[in-house]
């Protein structure tokens, strides 16, 4: 029971925090067409400015998430006016692919840059809440984590509420419905792509601020939780926002319960192996539709 | 995307074969060990980015797993050297053979899979590869470690002889395998390779069999990669884990795409660009990751046919001006449009 509940527990928490970083990828493929690896970046930019807040200049939690939601979404703005606005509109080559790359190009610069100012040190960046709550016998959960959970759900219908009802929201998902028709009822969609990919970075980025006080900030902090998003972006079906939230929770509760019952060792292994039969069977993730796919 | 360019001439073959001709005498007149070593490595990396290309540019198969690919070359080859009395010739076959068979395995899961899933199904074998050779224990593979004193092809050669001779060797794989991949991409083979590339379902419907080429394609780009990777072992004489980590996979794919993907000549150029840049700021990782990330973004952006495709769109329209036509069309090609990804929130 206590390891049922340990693994619950620990599978909201992942959850939600690839969840963050993945809903941000999703939002950037179904407007853009584009697979940000970028998005790692800003997860490593939030630690870095989490550390720089609350470590160095001693602010407070909500000023902490402010600022690197700030800055990613200048960064996230930054990379699709450099990395993917030039590629618009031109031909004889895989988009998809070419985006793909140059994003990851952006991620390579971030990165090392990042290494070269901070060096490959591990940095700690102090709880955004302290305490623990005991959830259950013997499983203690630490307040840092529910603050997390509680952001990212926040975050997420947040979002959720503005594509849903907002102005901007809707012309986004015109956007990714049918550019041409959006474009002709007036959505400048030149305008919008910035917007989005800001936006989704900046998700990145206040998930980046949880996971450094959750682990460390350091140039390589963003690899891993983009590994992880990219494999539930995949999962979900591309292009699909409520398949991406629960794709982020399977995988959450598989790589929890792998960890638990298997060892944390081979817990990205079988991962793995759940994917691709999962894959082979479904190849276009959970909630994907074959038509997505380029015909 | 724009096939090869046919039938300009015999001036690309002549000049290729100029500058293959004056490469070979380079030892002779030029004895600096560290050039020579260099420029060994280099054309080990152009056979490697000839495979990786040939999938991943020409077949348009998102394959990231090409360095475990590689890799497994290298430790097979390494290993039947090691501990068979096999003649090294035939272990360096070997460890081609035995990637060809790895390539072929993990084509099969790939075939239903498009775009980003066949990249995440191809990482993921590539880092299960990794993560299984770093914890192995049993001493095969060395673990972490990686398998140390190979003999390699010229073990029993003198040290300058031998750099010779691998720089000969690796020149003359990697001349065989740019004019093998060519050679396959002006084939049938080839043009059913494009054909699905462009569109799977027409591609099908018209009776290219994605099963069958798709798993040549494979095949052969293992093939190839772990030819590489025997080579590599061989010369470096030793062959670990971390030939196949992220670092080493950025770098490859900046050759590529600086070079070109889909174009024949372009991991040549790529990998040459790349290894003088190399060389002049090695000793800093990080700054030589960050020139390199910056360079593959300014040239892709610019050129994303990378700097063959842009080099031989010059050509043509060079040629064009020559013969007062006017300037072709990059190519009759579809543009791409964006499809609909569904309402996002439904």
């Amino acid at each position: 029971m206590t390891e049922l509940v340990a693994i619950l527990v620990s599978a909201v928490v992942l959850g939600s925090i690839y969840g963050l970083v993945a809903v941000g990828m999703t939002l950037i493929y179904g407007v853009l067409r584009v697979f940000d690896m970028s998005q790692g970046s800003m997860v490593m930019v939030g630690g870095f400015v989490g550390w720089a807040t609350l470590q160095s200049a001693h602010l407070g939690a909500v000023p902490a998430i402010g600022i690197a939601f700030a800055v990613t979404f200048v960064l996230g703005v930054a990379t699709q006016l450099i990395s993917v606005q030039p590629l618009l509109g031109r031909i004889g080559f895989d988009f998809e692919m070419i985006t793909f790359i140059t994003t990851f190009a952006v991620a390579m610069v971030l990165g090392n840059v990042a290494l070269e100012v901070f060096g490959p040190r591990q940095r700690n960046v102090p709880p955004l809440v302290h305490g623990t709550l005991d959830v259950y016998h013997g499983v203690s959960l630490p307040w840092q984590s529910v603050a997390m959970v509680a952001v990212s759900i926040a975050a997420m219908v947040a979002l959720w509420l503005f594509l849903a009802r907002s102005r901007y929201g809707i012309a986004i998902r015109a956007v990714a419905q049918d550019p041409d028709a959006a474009r002709l009822m007036g959505v400048p969609i030149r305008r919008m792509f910035p917007l989005v990919m800001g936006l989704a970075s900046a998700l990145g980025g206040v998930a980046g601020v949880f996971l450094g006080a959750q682990f460390f900030a350091s140039p390589t902090a963003g690899d891993l939780p983009l590994l992880m998003a990219l494999i539930v972006v995949v999962f979900g079906g591309l292009g699909s926002l409520p398949g991406t939230v629960y794709a982020a929770y399977a995988i959450g509760l598989t790589q929890s319960a792998a960890a638990v019952l298997i060892g944390t060792t081979w817990s990205l292994p079988i991962l793995y192996a759940v994917i691709l039969v999962v894959l082979v069977v479904r190849p276009h993730g959970l909630a994907g539709h074959p038509s997505q796919a380029r015909l | 995307m724009s096939g090869p360019r046919h039938a300009r001439g015999v001036w690309p073959v002549l000049g290729g074969g100029v500058v293959v001709a004056l490469a070979a005498m380079l030892p002779l007149i030029w004895s600096n060990g560290y050039a020579i070593g260099l420029l060994t490595t280099m054309f080990i990396t152009i056979v490697l980015a000839a495979s990786w290309n040939f999938l991943l540019g020409m077949a348009g198969v998102w394959n990231f797993g090409q360095l475990a690919l590689y890799a497994a070359g290298g430790y097979a080859a390494g290993a039947l050297m090691l501990h068979t009395s096999l003649p090294p010739a035939l272990a360096l076959v070997g460890g081609g053979l035995a990637s060809m068979l790895l390539a072929v395995v993990v084509a099969v899961p790939t075939l239903r899979l498009f775009g980003i899933y066949t990249a995440l199904v191809t990482f993921a074998f590539a880092e299960v590869f990794r993560l299984v050779i770093v914890n192995d224990g049993s001493g095969l593979t060395g673990g972490p470690y990686g398998l140390p004193a190979i003999d390699g092809l010229f073990g029993s050669v003198a040290a300058p002889s031998a750099a010779r001779a691998y720089y000969w060797t690796a020149l003359a794989v990697a001349v065989a395998s740019v004019g093998a991949v060519a050679a396959i991409v002006r084939s049938p083979l080839g043009l059913a390779l494009r054909a699905l590339r462009d569109s799977l379902p027409y591609a099908s419907a018209r009776g290219v069999d994605p099963l069958r080429y798709r798993v040549a394609a494979f095949g052969l780009s293992g093939f190839l990669a772990g030819l590489a990777g025997g080579l590599y072992a061989s010369f470096n004489g030793s062959i670990g884990p971390e030939v196949m980590g992220l670092t080493e996979m950025s770098i490859t794919v900046t050759m590529l795409v600086v070079g070109g993907l889909g174009t024949v000549m372009g991991p040549v150029l790529g990998t040459a660009l790349l290894t003088a840049i190399e060389a002049a700021i090695s000793g800093h990782p990080a700054i030589e990751l960050t020139i390199l990330g910056a360079i593959l973004l300014v040239v892709v952006t610019l050129f994303p046919r990378g700097l063959a495709g842009a080099t031989s769109a010059g050509v043509d329209r060079f040629a064009a001006w020559l013969r007062e036509e006017d300037a072709p069309v990059a190519e009759n090609e579809e543009v791409e449009q964006p499809q609909s990804a569904g309402t996002l929130i439904r």
